[in-house]
């Protein structure tokens, strides 16, 4: 059919009012699709047809939204996409424009169009995932040496391996807890000691301690038949929540903290005694 | 639903096909006044109309896989389905012809009593269609449209030979798209 027969004959204004034959309208379809210009002619035609309907809208009663609502959300059937496409929808009017029946019949043409969109999507995942690979080539050596340096994960599990340790050495019945309340001086610190009398070791657990000057040292103090041992300085920062194992102690009868200078001191000094404790039993 | 959000056409289709309850519900918001119209002006029967649109807004969400963008807006597709599906219903109805089209001819839209039934009505610009329109092209449209009626009948409910309906209903159709264009 020619374009301007078709423009001019009147079959776009019957048709979209309804009135074409079977065979006029697939006629008309099939003009529509070769033709963007009588494509266009109908899409016209619609819209003022449309507009025709939209002057005459009426509101319909305002429960059956909700109602709609639920119905979509409740009923299984149409939840999911399970349902037969029914012969309901399909056009009744023998002249009708109703799209929805037509899609039954699925083209070759559609099949195929689909297939080189999905070839193409394919051809273009390659490209993509090929320069990817070559830029991970290129880093490759950069990658390597970036695994030999220890990963946060790995702070992660020493961190954990430390918990575990400091959980074994609490709950081992040998260990000997000792609480080193805070002296007049520093009535809010303290600090605990888990001695373990069989190995002689000592771990210690800075409850509250304030964070050491810069160039000072938390200093441990094992109180021996009178006499200050040193039993090791200890850091504060990110290891104040954790067990810190010191040195071993003797015969301990008490345990204290002082502030010294960093490295530590021979001799505790007294005025900056923090906290103390003495052994049980 | 939220009243501020509004779709692009594909995002429409795109939603429709996701079963997107808030697409659902915008096209609810938007599209159910005009095809309440609709199924009202064929069925002539508001309590059927109200069976019929619900019908019409499970199909379109439950057919949404159907609809072609090349055959057409959104909106003409679920224009069908309202018109298609009010026809359905009263060809069902096996009323008789005259009863099919009794308002048709009659002026419900304009009758002042029925204001306040027909709420979303623009009446200002649908009076300017109709002072254009004559009341045969009117009715030519509507018959055609509305009804789903046969040249045939057109031709016995206008007592019009059937050899001029064709002609006379494109006439009427280009003098609306005259009237709606300007």
């Amino acid at each position: 059919m020619d374009i301007q027969f078709i423009l001019s004959s009147g079959l776009i204004e019957l048709y979209t009012a309804g009135l074409t034959s079977d065979q006029e309208s697939q006629e008309l379809e099939e003009a529509m699709h070769h033709y963007p210009e009588v494509a266009a002619a109908v899409g016209a035609c619609q819209r003022n047809l449309e507009e025709y309907v939209r002057l005459q809208a009426v509101s319909p009663p305002e429960n059956i939204k909700t109602r709609l609502l639920h119905l979509i959300q409740t009923d299984p059937s149409l939840a999911n996409d399970t349902i037969a496409t029914g012969g309901d929808t399909s056009p009744i009017t023998p002249a009708s424009v109703a799209p929805a029946g037509e899609k039954k019949q699925v083209s070759w043409k559609w099949i195929a169009t689909a297939a080189a969109v999905l070839l193409l999507i394919s051809v273009a995942f390659n490209i993509i995932y090929f320069s990817l690979w070559k830029e991970f080539q290129a880093d490759y050596p950069k990658n390597q040496s970036l695994a030999a340096t220890p990963l946060p994960v790995n702070e992660d599990k020493i961190k954990l391996e430390q918990l575990k340790n400091a959980m074994a050495v609490m709950e081992d019945p040998k260990v000997l807890k000792v609480i080193m309340p805070g002296t007049d001086s520093f009535p809010t610190a303290v600090a605990t000691v888990f001695w373990n009398q069989d190995n002689k070791q000592v771990y210690l657990k800075a409850n509250n301690l304030p964070e050491p000057a810069t160039g000072k040292q938390y200093q441990l103090w094992a109180i021996v038949d009178d006499k200050a041992v040193d039993a090791g300085v200890f850091d504060m920062g990110d290891k104040a929540h954790l067990l810190q194992k010191l040195k071993i102690a003797g015969n301990a009868q008490m345990f204290a903290i002082t502030l010294e200078k960093k490295g530590g001191a021979d001799t505790p000094t007294l005025g900056q005694l923090y906290v103390s404790g003495k052994v049980p039993g | 639903m939220d009243y501020h959000v509004t779709y692009t056409e594909a995002e429409l289709v795109q939603g429709l096909h996701a079963r997107d309850q808030k697409v659902f519900g915008f096209l609810y918001d938007h599209y159910s006044p005009a095809l309440y119209g609709v199924i009202v002006k064929v069925l002539n029967d508001h309590g059927l109309a109200v069976d019929v649109l619900q019908d019409v807004f499970l199909k379109i969400w439950r057919y949404a896989e159907q609809y072609n963008e090349e055959k057409g807006r959104l909106f003409t597709w679920m224009l069908n389905i309202a018109r298609n599906t009010a026809i359905d219903v009263l060809r069902s109805k096996s009323y008789k012809l005259e009863q099919k089209i009794q308002n048709i001819t009659d002026d419900v839209h304009l009758d002042g009593g029925s204001l306040t039934v027909y709420p979303s009505v623009d009446h200002l610009g649908f009076s300017k269609v109709l002072d254009k329109l004559t009341k045969e092209q009117r009715t030519l449209i509507d018959l055609a449209y509305y009804k789903g009626c046969t040249q045939e009948e057109i031709s016995r409910v206008l007592d019009i030979p059937l050899g001029t309906v064709k002609t006379r209903l494109r006439n009427a159709i280009i003098q609306l798209r005259v009237i709606l264009n300007k």
